[in-house]
Formats: C-alpha cells, structure tokens, sequence
C-alpha cells in the first residue's frame, strides 16, 4: 500500500518536472514572438513623449537584496513597475499610482541569486563555516538577516567573501541557470510600444568600499543576451568590464552599455584625472570610456551627485541630497577628504572632461544624466509619499527616518539621509528596448529626482524667436540638436530652447537654470549657474544678481502644501551672454520645483513621530531635474 | 433531507480529517514516532541515505562509508528525538519559522505544480474578464487656461468660433489628441483630468471647466472606444500566470484560515 502511494506520488513529482524543465516555457520561441511583435511598432520621426523608468533596481536574486530580506522576486518587481497591485514583502500592499514604461532589474553580477540558493540549501549541505553562520542567521531574524548581510559587504570590499561565493567555476553553472531564467522572464512581460523589460545587471567593483559600480544594460533580447553571462566584478578592474561589453558585441552583433553610479561613494576614484595606474589618461582610455559610458546616474536613493558646495560655492542650490553621504566611502570604512570631491561629482566631472581634451584630444566624460532607485525591495518607487525603503529592513515603519543606517558599521549615516529616488526620463522615438539603448547612446535623457516634469532642451546657433506653439519641436530638431548633442564652434554664441511642463499631479516650478561649464585656454575650468526663467518673472526682480526665493507653502504638521506659488510651465530662449570663441564648453539645464515635504515628513505624519533635529533641517526639499548637457567645441585635432 | 448547517462548517471537515489521520496512524503506526526509544533501519533507510550521499559524491558509497554514514543518521535522529523529548523544539525562531515556511509550502506546493486546463483557464477569463481586457481609448481636443474665470468665459464663445484652437493658452500639451490609451492620457494630463475626461459621459460637445495639475481645460471628448477583451488564444499565458499567482495565494490563505479557525486567540494590549 505505501508503495504504490509512494510511486504515484514520485511519478507525480517526475511528470511536474519535467513540465517545469521543458515544457513550461520555451524561451526561444517566446523570444521570436517578441521580436515580431517588436516589428510592428510604429518609430516615430522625433522623440514625440518622454518614457519614464528605473534602470537601477534589485530584487530576491542580489545577494545583498535578499539578505536583506526581499522575497519578491522579477516577476513582482516586473508586476508592480507596469501598474500592478503586489505584496509587498513586509506584508503591505504596494501599487504605483503610476506605472513605468521601461525597467531595468540590475541585480548584482557576483553570487547572483547566491543568497537566495543559500538560504534555500539544506543546512548540511554547507560545508563553509562563514556561510553556515550566516545561513543561520538568515534563518533566525530579519534583524540577524540584516548583520549577516552587512558582514557580507564588509567582506566584499575587504575581499574576504567565502571561496564558493567567488570562485568564477563554483559560480557559472548557478550563475548560467538565475540569467537564462531572469532573461526568459523579461521576454514574458515585454509589451513593445507600451512596456519594456530590459536586461542587464549591476557590475559591483568597489576596492576599499570605495564604490565603482556599474549598471550595464542591454539592448537586446534572449537570443543574444543568453550566449554571455554577467561579467564579475570583485577581483576586476574597470578594463576587464569594458573587454567583457566589446566581446559580447564581438561575438554576438548586439550592443551594451555601462552607467556608473554612486560616484558620491567612490572616494575620488569615479572620475579621475589620471589613468587608474596614476599615469596620465590617454586618448584611446578617455576614449573608450566615453563611448562604453555614455550616461551617468546623478540621483538616487544613496544620495545625488550633481553637485557638492565645496565644489560650486556661488550655487546657493548646489548639495540636494549630499548630506550624510559625503562623509566617506560606501561602506564608511573610510572618511572623505575635501580633495576627493572633485573626483565624485558631475558637475567637476564634465568640467574635468574639458580639461583631458584639451591635453589629449578626447573628452572621457562627455555623458547624459538620468536617475534612478537602487531600491533593493524589487518595488521602483521614486516619489517622496511612496518611499518603499532603501531595502526591506527600511520599508516604511515609524523608526525608520531616525535610526541609523549604515550597512557597515552602523555609524554616522541616519535613515532620513536616503533619498526617495529617483527616475529615468528618455527621449526615444518609440517604447522599443532598441529605440530606449539608442536614446541612451545619444545621451537624449535627463534625470529627476523622482517628480515626472517634461523637459525638452535645444542647442543651436539660428532659432530666432519661438513662440512655443504648434509644431515648434519639430522646427527645434530641424534647426539644432537636443539635450546630449555637440556643437561646433562656428565663432558665434549658441542659443538654447528649454521647455519645462511641471510634473502634472506634481508640484508647480520655481525656476529653470542654465549651468555652464568652460576651459580657458590656460586650462582653467569655470562654472556659473544662470537663472533663464522663473515663475512670476514681472514682480519677481533679481536683488544684486540674485532671484528672492520662491516662497514655500508647505504645511509641515500634515505634510501637505500648495501650488499657489510657482509656475506649471517655464519656457524661454537664451543666447549665452558670456560666449567667448575657441572656449569649450557644457551646458545643462536644472528645473527646480518649489518646496515640498521630503518622505520623512511624510513618515512623521503618517507614524507620529517626532523627526530628530537633523532630520527636520532637511524634511523639506526642492525637488529637481538635470539635463544631459550639449556641449560646444571646436572639432578636436586627430591625434 | 437536508443535512445539518453545522456540517457545512470548515472546523468540522477539519476535526473529521484530524480524527480520520489520527485513527489511520493509530491502526497502522507512525513510520517514526519520536518519542519511542526503539530505532528500526531497514534497508530502505539504508538506501536513502546511500542516494543523497551519491547525489553529492556522484558515486555509491562503499560498504564502510554508508556504514559510517548510518552511524551518524542514527547520531543525528536520536539526538533529534531527545532535542524533542527536552522541548528544544519550542520557541526555537529557526524551527519554528521552518515548519511554518513547510505548512506554507504544502498548501500551495500543489497549485504550483498542476497544469491547469483550458476549461479552468477559460472559466478563469471568463469571470474576470477586467483584468485582461485592453485600455479604453480616448479621441479629444482640450484648450487649457490658466485662470478657471477664463476658461469659463471662452465656453461661451466656442460654439460659433472658427479658430477654437485660438481661444486657449499656450502650453505644451496637444490640442487634440487621437485613441490615447487611458495610461497615455493620464501619464500627459494627470490623474485628476483623466478622472474627469472618464466622466464625461456626452461626446461631441465642449464641458468644463476641469481642473488639472496645470490649471483649468475646456474638453470636447469625440470618441471612446471601450476595450475589448482579447481572444483566450492569444493571452493563454498571461491568463495562467494570474490564475497560479492567485490561486497559489488563496490555496495559502484558505489552509490559514481554516487552522486559524480552531484557535481561540486572545491578545492583552
């Protein structure tokens, strides 16, 4: 009698199986379905509506993001990004009132899905005794989770980690089976013309803890992006990524490209002037650089990088989202020095990259700017009322905004440093995984710190007067190039059109501002930020150069405030009236929405909390959007 | 002859099940029970362990090492039985998440596997068609004020206007826009005009003034389209996906409540 039960039972689980394994999707026949479908969506002759996403967020597969205690996995992160009602894993229900037209899942490259398989073995079969404590502790709490995985990052940047973790052979087969999977569920939910899955993952160098990461994204479907596995990171050097993206378009016709974040965490390392040896940049490195990175994350949830005081001390708006981060590397094991700053910044990044050019002939850093989460609850939020959480030990509760939060060591970085994060606006032609890598190639992109204003930027020499109705984008793409595009210096001073709608159910704006980076001929590099068009422009005067703030009508004891200031729209021309011929030079755009409550206020309305005194300096903020910039120069001498 | 209401109660089906496991065991004994103190390994026993050891080492032991291996099963289980008969067992986070993540699993272990029909599927579709119908499309033409005393004022002077385009004020929203998604139209205008074009419930004539995160618009819907849902054949798999991912969280939530049902639970606060 048992046996017989005992067959059924196994011929059961057999026949389960083996639909599971080969029947259940076949994800070579899906990808051809995609592709077809692909096919017939109609690509526009210009950038017609901007398409909103995240092209940083980690679900159950990273390492960290599990530990954590993440139990969504890709599909929930998939659901939830193009509208749908998922649980979250703290048990709260999480819906986005918006959904996103493109996401990218960028799971940590090294162990990927190791945690999750870790936590998942049975307990003998752990030999490491490292990885059985830590098993163990996962088990135990999420609090325990929570040490365990701090550990693990500590270890990490120490290079410290168990072999088993990093040993590339003990690696690839579990690596080859989380990737092939992750691809085939990203074909699932790719909508072309209305959602895109892209693929990619997050390339996780960091000597010391001082942070290189990398996002590397794809622009290609199963077919090819299932003949590679994700390059790792922990013993690399940037050089080694860069030969891993050439080979995959070598040997498989596709195409690929790296955003780097976090540079506020790189202690100086991110944008260097020198080579990673110390010797001076050459052309081929500045070059390579600039053509495998052409967009760099200026914002997210471990702070923003546009700009640093120490750096920009006449922008009195330079510093959104510094404070906390500042003071050291990622995993704070070591402090920052005034000096290092430079190197972490994007502003000084861009002015550094005329500075190379002008000694090499290439321009390293010439890149776009977007935003994004680095959530690591699978869940993309980026407004300051949804804030889900830097991870699922921070997803909302009423001791989140004052604890401190540092992963490390739990010193010096408070919850209420996190921002709400940010997102990804791109310019593309059509809602196409090809047509969103093109307009990341193209730097046609901008970041925000998490509000959906649109933003349209032109450079050119000739556009006369535009009254902005009708068909004047159209006119604006015929007469010069968009955000992201060159000029060539042809001697006369350049004109810029800036079209700035507010984010509709979003907060009016205050001002839109042009900020130029230049070269002089000695290699001196000099900023100024100009204020181009504010709200309320015919009562409210400059006062010895400077425009009075815009009021703020935020009510703090319920979190709410008002669009009685401000503007829902800011459009202008400018003709840049310090133009010098033979300088070269950048120029980006900054629109500034008034004040509203940052997330914490929202948490203390929300939990009756008292916000510590730091934290209430900060629990109001103006949220903002940077451009990629357009750059003027003459054409540069081959070397 | 109708049966009793009390019959109909889940309690009930559970207590019956209980008693019928309890009096089968009882008849035919527990294949383990850990508070005897008499271990029997049969040769069954001996192959099992043999296999999971294989499936490590990728080749049988020999004699000596399974030996070895029995030695330290037997180790393992009778240190087991007295971790139980001490009540190690209790107020253990780890044993106690485990077994609650083991209850979780079988409740649902068996939606995860089966292979649903096309019958279920489509009764599925059937009886929740929303979910998988297209989005309503919407035709309009919107001038947009920024002033609610404007807006109100050009309504007037829209019927007979030959440029109506001319009356509203710039802003870099269209002035028509042609079968937009109600994702496209609420991703342009916001949440707050979307909620008013869907009200509408006229087409071919002006309404307003409706407010947006902008200000104020005049609307003329012309047309809308109401989704249809697509043909079972072309959505199989979405419609599968939503029937495990449902069903899978039912068949967890339904065994909770039924074991949730015969506990009396009291909470001091």
């Amino acid at each position: 009698m048992k046996k017989i039960l005992g067959i059924v039972v196994l011929v059961a689980v057999l026949a389960a199986a083996i639909w599971w394994l080969f029947i259940r999707h076949d994800p070579v026949a899906k990808a051809e379905d995609v592709a077809e479908a692909e096919a017939t969506v109609a690509i526009a002759a210009y950038p017609q509506q901007v398409l909103w996403g995240d092209t940083h967020l980690h679900t159950d597969n990273s390492i960290d993001a599990f530990g954590f205690g993440t139990r969504l996995g890709p599909d929930a992160a998939l659901k939830f990004a193009r509208g749908e009602k998922v649980m979250a894993t703290t048990g709260m229900e999480a819906q986005l009132a918006r959904p996103l037209d493109f996401l990218v899942i960028a799971d940590h490259s090294d162990a990927l899905g190791s945690t999750k398989r870790l936590y998942n073995a049975p307990r003998f079969m752990i030999q490491d005794e490292t990885l059985l404590r830590w098993y163990d502790m996962m088990h135990e709490s999420p609090e325990q989770s929570q040490l365990a995985i701090a550990e693990l990052i500590t270890a990490a940047s120490n290079g410290t980690l168990p072999e088993s973790l990093t040993d590339p052979e003990a690696q690839e087969e579990n690596n080859r089976t989380v990737w092939t999977d992750h691809l085939a569920t990203l074909d699932k939910y790719y909508e072309p013309g209305k959602f895109t899955p892209i693929a990619g993952y997050e390339w996780t160098l960091m000597p010391g803890g001082n942070n290189l990461h990398r996002v590397v994204m794809y622009r290609d479907g199963y077919d090819r992006t299932s003949q590679i596995l994700p390059a790792p990171a922990l013993d690399g050097d940037l050089t080694a990524l860069f030969d891993h993206m050439d080979a995959y378009e070598e040997s498989t016709g596709g195409k690929v490209l790296a955003i780097p974040h976090n540079s506020n965490l790189s202690n100086g390392l991110m944008f260097e002037l020198t080579q990673a040896d110390g010797g001076p940049m050459t052309a081929e490195t500045a070059r390579r650089r600039a053509m495998r990175e052409p967009v760099v994350e200026a914002t997210q949830i471990k702070g923003d990088s546009e700009s640093h005081p120490f750096l920009s001390p006449n922008d009195e708006f330079a510093g959104y989202g510094d404070v906390g981060w500042e003071i050291g590397n990622l995993s704070l094991t070591a402090y920052k020095e005034d000096d290092q700053l430079a190197g972490e910044y994007l502003r000084e990044a861009l002015k550094r990259g005329l500075s190379i050019e002008q000694q090499t002939g290439a321009n390293p850093y010439k890149f776009g700017m977007i935003g994004s989460t680095d959530s690591h609850t699978s869940l993309a939020t980026g407004d300051e009322d949804n804030f889900f959480g830097k991870h699922t030990g921070n997803e909302p509760n009423g001791e989140r905004a004052n604890a401190e939060q540092n992963l490390g060591t739990r010193i010096g970085r408070f919850g209420w440093n996190y921002l709400a994060g940010g997102y990804a606006a791109v310019w593309a032609k059509a809602n196409t995984r090809a047509e969103i890598f093109d307009a990341m190639m193209r730097r046609e992109v901008y970041a925000t710190t998490g509000p959906r204003m649109t933003v349209r930027f032109f450079g050119g020499f000739d556009f006369g007067e535009t009254d902005f109705t009708g068909d004047w984008v159209s006119g604006a793409y015929k007469g010069g190039v968009p955000m992201g595009g060159e000029l060539s210096d042809e001697g006369k001073a350049p004109q810029f059109i800036v079209s700035a709608l507010k984010d509709p159910d979003g907060a009016h704006l205050d001002r839109v501002q042009i900020v130029k980076g230049w070269i002089t001929a000695d290699g001196t590099t000099r900023e100024k930020v100009f204020d181009v068009v504010w709200s309320d422009m015919d009562t409210r005067r400059s006062v010895g150069g400077k425009l009075p703030a815009v009021g703020n009508t935020v009510i703090r004891e319920e979190a709410t405030y008002t669009n009685d200031i401000g503007a829902p729209q800011l459009q202008t021309v400018w003709t840049d009236p310090e133009y010098r011929a033979g300088q070269n030079a950048f120029y980006y755009v900054r629109v500034l929405e008034i004040p509203t409550p940052r997330w914490t206020l929202f948490d203390a309305v929300r939990f009756g909390i008292e916000l510590s005194e730091e934290a209430q300096k900060y629990a109001v903020g103006q949220e903002r959007a940077y451009t990629s910039p357009i750059w003027i120069g003459s054409e540069p001498a081959a070397p | 002859m109708t049966l009793p209401s009390w019959t109909r109660e889940p309690l009930v089906h559970f207590l019956i099940l209980g008693v019928g496991l309890f009096a089968f065991f009882a008849w035919k004994g527990e294949p383990v029970d850990p508070a005897s103190r008499t271990i029997a390994i049969s040769q069954e026993d001996r192959a099992r362990i043999a296999l999971t050891w294989e499936r490590t080492m990728q080749r049988p032991p020999t004699d000596a090492e399974l030996d070895t291996l029995t030695e330290t099963w037997l180790r393992e289980e009778i240190l087991y039985r007295e971790a139980l008969r001490l009540g190690l067992d209790r107020d253990d986070a780890v044993v106690r998440k485990r077994l609650s993540n083991k209850m979780d699993f079988l409740a649902s272990s068996i939606a995860e596997t089966t292979q649903p029909t096309d019958t279920t599927l489509r009764d599925w579709l059937d009886s929740n068609p929303q979910r998988f119908a297209d989005d309503t499309k919407y035709s309009f033409d919107q001038l947009y004020f920024s002033e609610k005393g404007d807006a109100e004022a050009a309504l007037g002077r829209l019927a007979n206007a030959d440029d109506w385009v001319g009356l509203g004020q710039s802003i870099d929203l269209p002035v028509s826009s042609e079968g937009a998604s109600s994702q496209a139209v609420e991703k342009q205008f916001g949440i707050a005009f979307f909620e008013a074009l869907q009200s509408i419930e006229d087409t071919g004539g002006w309404s307003g003034p409706v407010a947006s995160g902008f200000g104020w618009h005049l609307v003329r819907l012309r047309e809308r389209q109401v989704g249809a849902v697509p043909a079972f054949e072309d959505i199989r798999d979405r419609v599968e996906n939503d029937w495990r991912l449902t069903t899978l969280e039912q068949r967890k939530q339904d065994a909770y409540q039924l074991l949730r049902g015969a506990y009396e639970v009291t909470v001091e606060k």
